[in-house]
């Protein structure tokens, strides 16, 4: 029961349950959907509490031949967990309910159809961040494409034709590009087998190293989206559903943080160092430039989509640093940004069901009629600028250590990003809980519900746990990011041998 | 004549090498027969599918084993050759279940209808198996008259006798420059077969011979439509009667890239640039201009244009690379594989459509089609993801193959411009299943609620061929190349 495979195809299996029952049974709909993710979650979280932390080996491997590609490579079936995807995995089995009960408020037109692809969605997340294969993987990457394009073009707001399309088109083009690297890479290498790979794309000459890095780079740059690639993102946000809006703030974007760490530093040591201070910059860039983003919007949902384009800048520079502190503390924002963000979709999503407006002048003084709904919203804010305490706090200080460790003066520019976000949510907060009640139809706002209240406490217990107690997340990460910096190590070290003219094999020997 | 040729011609090996070709010819005519027999049109249909059968179990039989050579090396049977022949039964069958019911007051010509579309298909045999210049015509007309003809078969409507003119007049041209290329070959190598020619490597050199493979190549690049060749395509496509367009769109093109691969060997290497340069420009052409279509049959239409491109490319790598390996052959059978289920399926359910309300399908007309044809849209939007490209279909590894061909040949730049060039098309197949979906119905004049049987099952079998293909494609990449 306890497997991989297990993990990555029940939501499919339950998909295909949904689909086979009539379309007028809601309640069974939403029943089996519940209970398939619910069951995902429990396994999703065994394998990560079994999941031993200080090794940077596969665990819970399961491999089988799938088929052979021209020139005998032998593509596989192969599900491995590891330090970089364990975090990961669990944010995404544990967001899989929550979303489903987010979908009571909202979702009331089509239920089957939103069941049947927010289960292959989960599939396709799981299977991407759990692949190591990189067939598999780019199988699974693509796929997950699909369900979002519909959940956002059925069930979403005004602009949703044009947002769907948008999104597709821009990542899709990313994700072509980087199908020449698999192909140029799978070819070069000889397998398809991620482990190996590295090994084999690690010892690349850099320039190969670069050209194929900037092929995988792009498309991940785009999903996360890295400044200059992010305007898809705060259409798409704003026009997704909630439960759409929470998915992809929670774990799409992810995706392509995750394929920067694996496929991008990971495989590519020598080609990141190179890339380091590019990355590190744009980064920087998207910290400021989202925040100013956000500062100017007057739609709360957009303006929390584009504080994402921020935070994730933090997760890229932090990445980009190549330092021990900034690969994980942008690990643990991986899983933060999901969780605070996540929350705030879910919190717009909630008020926007009983009012019919995001916009922020529309509210005022809701803190009097709606307490609970403004105690959430001070926690997720608060989560989400990173007080002391809660999860935000951990992963940015991380991150701005590692980076200062590279660059003083990029971490100087990025913890500007950190007042400013304070300065953004605080004041919408402001705006939207307290002072005068201005606008009379807000009087008549009843206060969230028991179900509303269930779904969201176990992120705030998972914030204020990650908050307190960091290291029982950050441990599991531990092996494998210490392999991940062994990686760059070597190839820093051969990279100063050639500069310095030192035989490169003396010390490719001493580095292993 | 010399009794020894005549035993050697009409060898055991000969009837095996022609059986596909022999079992449709036999078809032909036995329909020809049963027509003209008062009561025996009731088994026109059994006759016809009896053919199929017949000439797909011929070609099960070349599939493996040693290339067969006969007709003094100017016709070959391989496992190539057999699989070309399944897939030509494949797009044969595809077309005219999708077509039952579809011709109305027509209907009455439905023998003739058959006779004709059974003709073209064993001249699609015919094409694949040649290796030499002249029977490749002979199967070439085998293949266009019959065609001309169905594409005006409805001779009451006006845009059906202009496609079937148009594809008359265009065709007829190709076929003379394809003939004047023949000769100008033959007068540099002195040979029409191309084994010889092969042999003869180094007077492919000479500037006549050149200039004729040229004349052939822009005949053959008329009948899979690549740039600037491919200007006929829309107009015919969406004049022809449905089932007619869907033959023509996976059959023809799939037996002009039969023939076009052995032929392209002959080819020499510095002409890669060339070839892709042309393949680039006609993936380019055929998404840009599908973009703007409103009508179905011509976005699908623009869209086979850009896919010959990218079957193209595969051409051009192999060019580039070591053309021995075989890899654009196994390529390009593998995508035209998926292409036949894909575009076919789509082909097909358009002509259901078309056949049950009587209009021209436009994205217009299938406006929120999943609310009464749930069923039909999920199986469009499926072939649309598929001809995009997208991963868990067979279209996704088709890609892979053929822009493998390309990337191991060294032309990265070719293939990131190909596959950029690729994500253009998705803008229309999204557009597709944007309309099916995402959109509310139109007033009045609803698409009819009741499915047909047969091409609902035609359309459930297309699907699970291009999931399969794309799932679980061990069994193909290992047995068909």
């Amino acid at each position: 029961m306890l497997n991989l495979t297990n993990l990555v195809f029940l939501p499919l299996v339950g998909a295909l349950l949904v689909a086979a029952t009539p379309s007028k049974a809601v309640g069974l709909q939403r029943g089996i959907t519940l209970l398939v993710t619910l069951v995902t979650a429990w396994i999703g979280l065994a394998l990560c509490l079994d999941f031993d932390g200080s090794t940077a080996a596969i665990q819970f491997a399961e491999d089988a031949r799938w088929f052979t590609l021209p020139g005998r490579i032998d593509v596989h079936y192969r599900l491995g967990m590891d330090g970089l995807s364990v975090l990961l995995v669990g944010l995404t089995a544990v967001l899989g309910p929550i979303v489903v009960l987010s979908t009571w408020g909202h979702i009331h037109q089509r239920v089957k159809e939103f069941m049947v692809w927010l289960l292959v969605m989960q599939t396709g997340m799981l299977g991407t961040f759990l692949s190591l294969d990189l067939v598999l993987f780019y199988f699974f990457w693509e796929v997950s494409l699909v369900p979002l394009y519909f959940i956002l073009g059925i069930w979403g707001g005004e602009r949703r034709l044009y947002a769907t399309i948008k999104f597709f088109l821009y990542t899709l083009a990313g994700s072509f590009v980087m199908l020449i690297g698999v192909i140029w890479l799978i070819w070069t290498a000889g397998t398809t087998d991620v482990m190996r790979l590295m090994d084999v794309a690690g010892r690349l000459p850099v320039d190969t190293q670069i050209w194929l890095f900037s092929a995988f780079a792009l498309s991940f740059a785009i999903k996360v989206p890295v400044m200059p690639f992010h305007t898809w993102l705060p259409d798409a946000h704003t026009e997704a559903p909630t439960s759409g809006s929470v998915i992809l703030a929670g774990v799409l974007l992810k995706m392509g943080t995750y394929g920067l760490l694996r496929f991008g530093l990971s495989m590519f040591p020598g080609a990141a160092i190179e890339a380091a201070p590019w990355m590190m910059a744009l980064g920087v860039i998207g910290i400021v430039y989202g925040a100013l983003l956000s500062m100017a919007q007057t739609d709360v949902k957009r303006l929390i989509a584009c504080s994402s384009v921020s935070h994730l800048g933090y997760v890229v520079v932090g990445l980009f640093a190549l330092t021990q502190a900034g690969l994980r503390g942008s690990l643990l924002q991986m899983v933060n940004h999901g969780l605070s963000t996540g929350l705030l979709f879910l919190l717009i999503g909630m008020i926007y069901e009983r009012r019919h407006t995001r916009a922020l002048d529309q509210f005022g003084g809701i803190a009097a009629v709606m307490p609970i709904f403004a105690l959430f919203l001070v926690f997720a804010v608060l989560s989400s600028v990173g007080l002391p305490g809660l999860n935000g706090f951990v992963g940015e200080y991380l991150i701005l250590l590692g980076t200062f460790q590279a660059s003083p003066w990029l971490a100087a520019i990025a913890v500007t990003g950190v007042i400013f976000g304070a300065v953004y949510l605080l004041m919408a907060t402001r705006k939207m809980l307290f002072g005068p009640l201005v606008h009379s139809e807000n009087r008549a706002l009843t206060d969230l519900g028991a179900r509303e209240i269930g779904l969201m406490l176990p992120i705030v217990v998972l914030c204020v746990w990650i908050g307190v107690q960091p290291n029982a997340f950050l441990s599991r990460t531990d092996g494998s990011l210490r392999d991940v910096q062994a990686r760059i190590d070597r190839a820093r070290a051969v990279r100063t041998a050639s500069l310095g003219e030192i035989p490169v094999h003396r010390l490719e020997l001493e580095g292993r | 004549m010399n009794q020894a040729i005549v035993d050697r011609i009409l060898s055991a090996q000969t009837l095996l090498a022609t059986g596909p070709f022999l079992a449709l010819a036999l078809g032909v005519l036995l329909l020809v027969l049963v027509e003209t027999i008062p009561f025996l049109d009731r088994l026109r249909p059994v006759v016809f599918l009896a053919a199929l059968a017949g000439a797909a179990w011929a070609a099960t039989r070349t599939m493996t084993g040693p290339t067969l050579w006969v007709f003094e090396d100017t016709y070959v049977a391989n496992s190539t050759t057999s699989w070309w022949s399944v897939l030509f039964v494949a797009s044969t069958l595809i077309a005219w279940i999708f077509g039952k019911r579809y011709y109305r007051e027509e209907a009455r010509f439905q023998g003739e209808h058959d006779i004709l579309l059974l003709t073209a298909a064993s001249g699609l045999v015919l094409m694949a198996g040649a290796r030499d210049l002249l029977v490749f015509f002979v199967g070439l007309e085998m293949l266009s008259v019959p065609l001309y003809a169905l594409c005006a078969f409805r001779r009451a409507r006006r845009d059906s006798v202009e496609a079937g003119m148009k594809y008359f007049m265009l065709g007829a041209f190709a076929a003379a420059i394809f003939l004047m290329g023949a000769a100008l070959m033959y007068a540099g190598t002195g040979t029409l077969t191309l084994s010889t020619m092969q042999a003869r490597g180094e007077l492919l050199e000479s500037p006549l011979a050149l200039t004729g493979a040229a004349m052939l190549l822009a005949s053959l690049f008329f009948k899979i439509s690549v740039f600037p060749f491919h200007l006929w395509v829309p107009d015919v496509y969406q004049g022809a009667p449905s089932p007619v367009t869907t033959f023509m769109a996976i059959g023809t093109k799939a037996g002009a890239f039969a023939f076009l691969l052995p032929m392209a060997l002959l080819l020499p290497s510095r002409s890669a640039g060339l070839i892709a340069a042309i393949a680039l420009i006609t993936i380019g052409v055929g998404n840009l201009a599908a973009l703007v279509q409103t009508d179905l049959k011509r976005m699908l239409a623009y869209s086979g244009v850009a896919h010959a491109g990218t079957m193209l490319l595969a051409i051009a790598g192999d060019l580039h690379g070591d053309p021995q390996t075989g890899a654009a052959s196994q390529a390009i059978l593998f995508y035209m594989a998926a292409y036949v289920f894909t575009a076919g399926g789509a082909f097909g359910l358009v002509t259901m459509l078309e056949a049950q309300t009587g209009r021209p399908v436009t994205i217009e007309s299938i406006r929120g089609l999943q609310w009464r044809r749930p069923g039909v849209a999920a199986a469009m939007a499926l072939f649309m993801l598929s001809l995009g490209g997208i991963p868990a279909t067979g279209g996704f590894l088709g890609k892979y193959l053929v822009f493998s061909v390309a990337v191991r040949a060294e032309m990265i730049p070719v293939a990131v411009i190909g596959v950029l060039l690729s994500v253009v098309a998705l803008g229309y197949y999204l557009r597709v299943v944007v309309a099916m979906f995402m959109q509310p119905e139109v007033e009045g004049r609803p698409v009819p609620s009741e499915s047909r049987v047969l091409p609902s099952a035609m359309a459930l079998v297309c699907a699970a061929m291009v999931l399969v293909l794309g799932v679980l494609p061990g069994w193909f990449l290992e047995n068909v190349r």
